[in-house]
């Protein structure tokens, strides 16, 4: 029975230890410093909705944030981040999979220190028996949601509720007047 | 002995179930967690404040989630601002980025993240954090060098 109880125990435990999904990842380093491969089965999930139990139709059609429920563990990972270099979120590649059970292969970042627990960055998703889809397809959305913001650079040169922002309260936020000084000293 | 079990399963059921919500009332600046987090930019005190309120833009825009970090350090991700039925790049989470504000709301935790949904923001205190005094601007390219 001791041995038994035991097991139980270890079996409760498991979820709070940090677990290695690194087996199998392609994942490409983004040199960051907590950064771990991570390629894992899980059920893509309305993070609020799993919380709270109020659950619109599709994950909130891109309105919420998504999480990926890990099959091995149960555990909630927050997709914080996609594969593109221009800060940009992973909802609109992980929204097509909404309640479907995918693999996905990327960055795990977890530091008990800091704490950090379970944030991603997703590189790749697949579901069953389908190709890999790289998860790194805001740009070409938000291209389509915003014909009129084309143009050459990045696409957060150009959002326009990004450039409303900016002209109502400056880069720094605290007015265009303090933004007037700073950028003369910063480009002197 | 019996009790022991009943106590051990009903905790390895858990996480099936909805988690139990808590009303808190919280102050704390929203920040951008995939930079605060991940360390991409720099360290977490250069990520935050007016320093990085241009990457908070465009982070909060594109949906990465944002966070309620308080002076003690702790970070909620917020799933709702507001009146906006939620914080994923929505207007409400661009308007207050870098701002600290007092939020009332409900507080989740699940596998060490913790949440709030936020009902109402109390207090905008602005942007308090002037930490580009200290750091500038982080990244260094968020603000377009003016032409000539």
């Amino acid at each position: 029975m001791k041995r038994l109880a035991a097991s139980a125990l270890a079996l409760l435990a498991a979820p709070l230890a940090a677990q290695d999904f690194s087996e199998g990842s392609e994942a490409r380093t983004w040199n960051l410093y907590a950064e771990v491969p991570a390629l894992f089965d899980a059920k893509v999930v309305d993070v609020m909705c799993e919380l709270t139990g109020n659950c619109p139709a599709n994950c909130g059609d891109g309105e919420r944030q998504l999480g990926l429920l890990r099959s091995a563990d149960n555990v909630l990972v927050m997709a914080t981040k996609n594969n593109q270099p221009a800060f940009t979120g992973a909802v609109v590649d992980l929204l097509p999979y909404c309640g479907q059970q995918v693999t996905v292969d990327g960055l795990m970042i977890n530091d008990e220190d800091f704490p950090i627990n379970n944030i991603y960055l997703v590189q790749r998703v697949k579901a069953g028996d389908a190709d890999w889809a790289k998860a790194s397809q805001f740009t070409k959305v938000w291209a389509a949601e915003n014909p009129d913001a084309k143009g050459k650079g990045p696409w957060f040169r150009r959002d326009p509720r990004i450039l409303a922002e900016i002209e109502k309260v400056g880069y720094l936020g605290l007015g265009k007047e303090t933004d007037a000084a700073f950028i003369e000293y910063y480009f002197e | 002995m019996r009790r022991f079990w009943l106590g051990l399963m009903g905790l390895l059921a858990a996480p099936a179930i909805a988690a139990e919500g808590q009303r808190i009332t919280v102050t704390g600046e929203i920040i951008d967690t995939w930079c605060y987090y991940s360390g991409v930019m720099g360290g977490p005190d250069s990520v935050v404040g007016s320093a990085h309120h241009t990457c908070a833009l465009w982070c909060s825009a594109s949906g990465i989630p944002i966070g309620l970090l308080t002076e003690d350090g702790t970070v909620y991700t917020v799933l709702k601002l507001g009146p906006q039925d939620n914080a994923t790049g929505g207007d409400t989470a661009l308007t207050l980025a870098s701002h600290t504000v007092t939020a009332d709301g409900m507080f989740y935790e699940r596998d060490g993240i913790n949440y709030i949904i936020v009902e109402e923001v109390l207090e905008d205190k602005g942007i308090v954090n002037l930490s580009h005094e200290d750091y500038d601007v982080v990244p260094s390219f968020a603000i377009p060098e003016p032409k000539e």
